[in-house]
C-alpha cells in the first residue's frame, strides 16, 4: 500500500517503593503474588521513564529500543503485554492526518517502541516496575483502550508484578486477588501524593560489587524453601496492610515507621530463611539500619529493596534536613567527587541542611547523639550518591514533540 | 576450729554447637526455651573448660576465679548453680584424710571455684555453655550428689540454657519441657560420640571488630518482636527436630547437612525479623556461606 504514516504517543510514568513487600508468586506466569504490597509513588521529576510507542503500517516487525539499544521482545513479559493490550485496542481515528485505525486493524499493525530511564538500571531502583508500567500506560493511549488504570494494572503485573503499583501516584495497593486468572489482582490508589505530602524521601544507592540474585528467581526460591514464607504471608502481611493503611490515612507516621521497618526487616529474614540463602543487604546496609534506627525520634523509616540500596522516609522537610545532614556526615562523599553529584533530586532540601558544597560537608558537626569523647566513625565511598525526592503523581501522557524518543516520520530512534 | 584440710574435685567439660538452634525462652529466670534443640559435643581435646572445686572450713566465703582473674559469684546464674547443687549435696567421707561432711555442712561451707578454658573467650566459641556445665558437674562430684546427668543438666540450664547440653558427649537433645517449674526441661544423649565418629569438624574463627551484644538479651528482643519465631518454635522446629534424630540414628548425611543449613539459616532469619535487627552474620559469614 505504501502508507508511511506514523502515530505515536509518548508516556511517562514514575518508580515505586514497596513499603508492605511483595515477595513470593502463587503463580509464575500470571504473576499473581501470596500477599498484598503497598507501596509509595516517587515523583517522576527525580526517577521516571520515559516510553514512545509507535505504530506505522511501514513497520515490518515488533521493536523496541531500552536507553537507545534495541532489545527482544520476544520474552514471555513483553509478549504478555503486547498481547493483552492488543486484545483491547479500539478504533483510533486522527481527522488532521487523515488515519483511521479500525479495532480489527491492530493485530495485523507494527509497534516500535523507545523508552528511557532517567536513572541508572544499575542501581536497582526498580527500573522494571517503571519500565513496564509505562510501556503498558503508553500503548494504552494510542490504542485508544477503554480500560481504566487499575484494569490496566492488571496487564502490567503480567510484565512485572511491582510495575501494577507504578500506574497510580501517591500510595498504593497490589491487592493479591483470588481469582486464579488473576482477574481480581490488581493495583488501586490509597491516597494520592497531595495526601501525606509532608514526606521526603532520601535513596542511598550503594556500590554493590556482588551479582544479585534477580527478585524472579529469588522469590521463587523463597516460595519453594524457606518454612516462614506461607507463615508470613498468610497470617502477618494481612494484619500489617490494614495498619498500614490506616497509618496512611491518618498521617500516623510514627506507625507507619515502625511497619515499614518491621517489613523491610521480615522480607530480608525470609530471604536468609531461603535455601541457598539470599543476602541482599551486606555490611554497609547492617551499619546503616542499626545507624537509622537512631534516628527514629528524628521521625525516619527505613526499607531496603532487593539489593544494598537503603530508602529512607522523612516525616517533614525539618526531618529530611536534620537526616541528610547525618548522612553527609556519616557517609561524605569521597574526595574527588563534588557535591552536585553526590546529592541529586530535590537538591532544594541541601538548603534547609546548610550544606551547599564539599566545604561544607566537611564542617558538619558531630550529631548531638554522638557523646562528647566517642570518635565519630566515617564510612566515605559506602554510598555512591543519595537521591532526594517526595511521593509523586503516577503515569501522564507527555505531548510536546520533542520529548519523544522515535522520529515523527521514520519512526526510529532519534 | 582451726581445721585447715581441703578437699578438692577437677572436671573438665566439654563445649557443644547446636545442629537445631535454641533461640527464645519462654521463662526468662528459669531460661525454660520455646523450642527443643540438638547439638553436637565437641572433642574437649581441642576445646574445654577444666575446673577444680575445693571446700575448706577455712574458707571465708564463696570465691571464684576465671582464666586466673577472680570474679564475682554474685549474678543471678551462679546463684541459681551453686543453691541447687547444695540442695542435692550428700554425705562426703574421705577416710584418707580423716575428713568427713554431713549433709547438713554443706550449707556452711565455703567453696573455692578456679575455671580455666582452653580457648579465647573473646572467639564466642560458647565458653559459657562449658564453663557452667563444668561448674556443676564438678560440684556434683564433690558434693557427692545422687543426680543423674540429665538431672545435673537441669541445674546448668539454670545457669546458661545451651551449658545443658554440655553434660553429655556425642549429639544431644535439650528438651523444652511442659512444666512451669522447668522440671521436665533437660538434656538427654541422643547418641554417643562413637556412634558417628566419622565426622570432622572445622570452625573458622572470624575476627570481629563490632562489639558482641549478649545472646540473652537479644534472644528476648526476639522473643518480643519477632513475629516469625512463634511459628519456628511451634510448627518448624519440632518437625526438624524429629528428622534431625532419625538423620542422626541412621547417620545420613545428606539430611543432616540440609536440616543444619537450614536451621542456621532460619535462626539469622529471626535475628533479621527482630526489632531492631540483630546481624550476627556479616560480608565475611555470607563470602563463606554461598562458597
Amino acid at each position: 500500500m505504501g502508507e508511511k504514516w506514523v502515530l505515536m504517543k509518548t508516556a511517562q510514568t514514575p518508580t515505586n517503593i514497596a513499603v508492605i513487600k511483595y515477595w513470593g508468586k502463587r503463580d509464575e506466569s500470571l504473576i499473581l503474588p501470596v500477599n498484598d504490597s503497598i507501596s509509595v509513588t516517587l515523583d517522576p521529576a527525580h526517577l521516571c521513564t520515559t516510553t514512545t510507542v509507535a505504530v506505522s503500517p511501514a513497520f515490518q516487525q515488533d521493536r523496541m529500543w531500552l536507553n537507545g539499544k534495541e532489545i527482544s521482545l520476544s520474552g514471555g513479559r513483553y509478549q504478555k503485554c503486547l498481547r493483552e493490550i492488543r486484545k483491547r485496542a479500539c478504533e483510533v481515528e486522527d481527522k488532521e492526518k487523515g488515519i483511521k485505525i479500525e479495532k480489527k486493524d491492530w493485530e495485523k499493525l507494527h509497534l516500535h517502541i523507545a523508552s528511557y530511564n532517567n536513572f541508572p538500571t544499575a542501581a536497582g531502583l526498580a527500573s522494571s516496575a517503571a519500565g513496564f508500567a509505562c510501556l503498558v500506560f503508553a500503548l494504552a493511549k494510542l490504542m485508544n483502550v477503554k480500560e481504566d488504570d487499575s484494569q490496566l494494572s492488571a496487564i502490567a503485573r503480567q510484565g512485572s508484578g511491582s510495575a501494577c503499583r507504578s500506574l497510580f501516584g501517591g500510595f498504593v495497593k497490589w491487592i493479591m486477588g483470588k481469582e486464579d486468572d488473576g482477574s481480581d489482582s490488581l493495583a488501586v490508589q490509597l491516597v494520592d501524593e497531595k495526601h501525606w505530602d509532608d514526606l521526603f524521601i532520601v535513596i542511598a544507592v550503594v556500590s554493590s560489587r556482588q551479582k544479585e540474585t534477580s527478585s524472579t528467581s529469588g522469590m521463587r526460591e523463597s516460595v519453594e524453601t524457606s518454612l516462614l514464607l506461607q507463615h508470613r504471608a498468610k497470617e502477618v502481611v494481612p494484619k500489617r496492610i490494614l495498619r498500614m493503611e490506616e497509618a496512611i490515612k491518618n498521617r500516623d507516621f510514627a506507625s507507619f515507621a515502625q511497619l515499614t521497618c518491621a517489613d523491610s526487616n521480615q522480607f530480608h529474614a525470609v530471604c536468609l530463611d531461603t535455601c541457598p540463602p539470599i543476602f541482599y543487604m551486606n555490611d554497609t546496609s547492617h551499619r546503616q539500619a542499626l545507624f537509622y534506627i537512631f534516628l527514629f525520634p528524628l521521625g525516619v523509616a527505613y526499607t531496603f529493596d532487593a539489593g544494598p540500596n537503603a530508602v529512607l522516609i522523612a516525616r517533614n522537610r525539618k526531618a529530611a534536613a536534620q537526616l541528610l545532614q547525618r548522612l553527609l556526615f556519616y557517609f561524605p562523599p569521597k574526595s574527588d567527587i563534588d557535591l552536585d553529584s553526590y546529592v541529586i533530586g530535590d537538591k532544594s532540601i541541601l538548603q534547609d541542611a546548610g550544606v551547599e558544597g564539599v566545604k561544607d560537608v566537611e564542617a558538619l558537626s558531630p550529631p548531638p547523639e554522638i557523646k562528647e569523647n566517642a570518635a565519630a566513625q566515617k564510612y566515605p565511598g559506602d554510598v555512591s550518591y543519595f537521591i532526594c525526592t517526595r511521593p509523586g503523581r503516577g503515569p501522564v501522557l507527555l505531548s510536546h514533540e520533542n520529548l519523544a524518543l522515535l522520529h515523527p516520520q521514520t519512526g526510529l530512534p532519534k | 576450729m582451726g581445721e585447715k584440710w581441703v578437699l578438692m574435685k577437677t572436671a573438665q567439660a566439654p563445649t557443644n554447637m547446636s545442629v537445631i538452634k535454641y533461640w527464645g525462652k519462654r521463662d526468662e529466670s528459669l531460661i525454660l526455651p520455646l523450642n527443643d534443640s540438638i547439638s553436637i559435643t565437641f572433642d574437649p581435646a581441642h576445646l574445654c573448660t577444666t575446673t577444680t572445686v575445693a571446700v575448706s572450713p577455712a574458707f571465708q566465703q564463696d570465691r571464684m576465679w576465671l582464666n586466673g582473674k577472680e570474679m564475682s559469684l554474685s549474678g543471678g546464674r551462679y546463684q541459681n548453680c551453686l543453691r541447687e547443687i547444695r540442695r542435692r549435696a550428700s554425705e562426703v567421707e574421705d577416710k584418707e584424710k580423716g575428713i568427713k561432711i554431713e549433709k547438713k555442712d554443706w550449707e556452711k561451707l565455703h567453696l573455692h571455684i578456679a575455671s580455666y578454658n582452653n580457648f579465647p573467650t573473646a572467639a564466642g566459641l560458647a565458653s559459657s555453655a562449658a564453663g557452667f556445665a563444668c561448674l556443676v558437674f564438678a560440684l556434683a562430684k564433690l558434693m557427692n550428689v545422687k543426680e543423674d546427668d540429665s538431672q545435673l543438666s537441669a541445674i546448668a540450664r539454670q545457669a546458661s540454657g545451651s551449658a545443658c547440653r554440655s553434660l553429655l558427649g556425642g549429639f544431644v537433645k535439650w528438651i523444652m519441657g511442659k512444666e512451669d517449674d522447668g522440671s521436665d526441661s533437660f538434656a538427654v544423649q541422643l547418641v554417643d560420640e562413637k556412634h558417628w565418629d566419622d565426622l570432622f569438624i572445622v570452625i573458622a574463627v572470624v575476627s570481629s571488630r563490632q562489639k558482641e551484644t549478649s545472646s540473652s538479651s537479644e534472644m528476648r528482643e526476639s522473643v518480643e518482636t519477632s513475629l516469625l519465631l512463634q511459628h519456628r518454635a511451634k510448627e518448624v522446629v519440632p518437625k526438624r527436630t524429629l528428622q534431625m534424630e532419625e538423620a542422626i540414628k541412621n547417620r545420613d548425611f545428606t539430611s543432616f547437612a540440609q536440616l543444619t543449613c537450614a536451621d542456621s539459616n532460619q535462626f539469622h532469619a529471626i535475628c533479621l525479623d527482630t526489632y531492631p535487627p540483630i546481624f550476627y552474620m556479616n560480608d565475611t559469614s555470607h563470602r563463606q556461606l554461598l562458597f
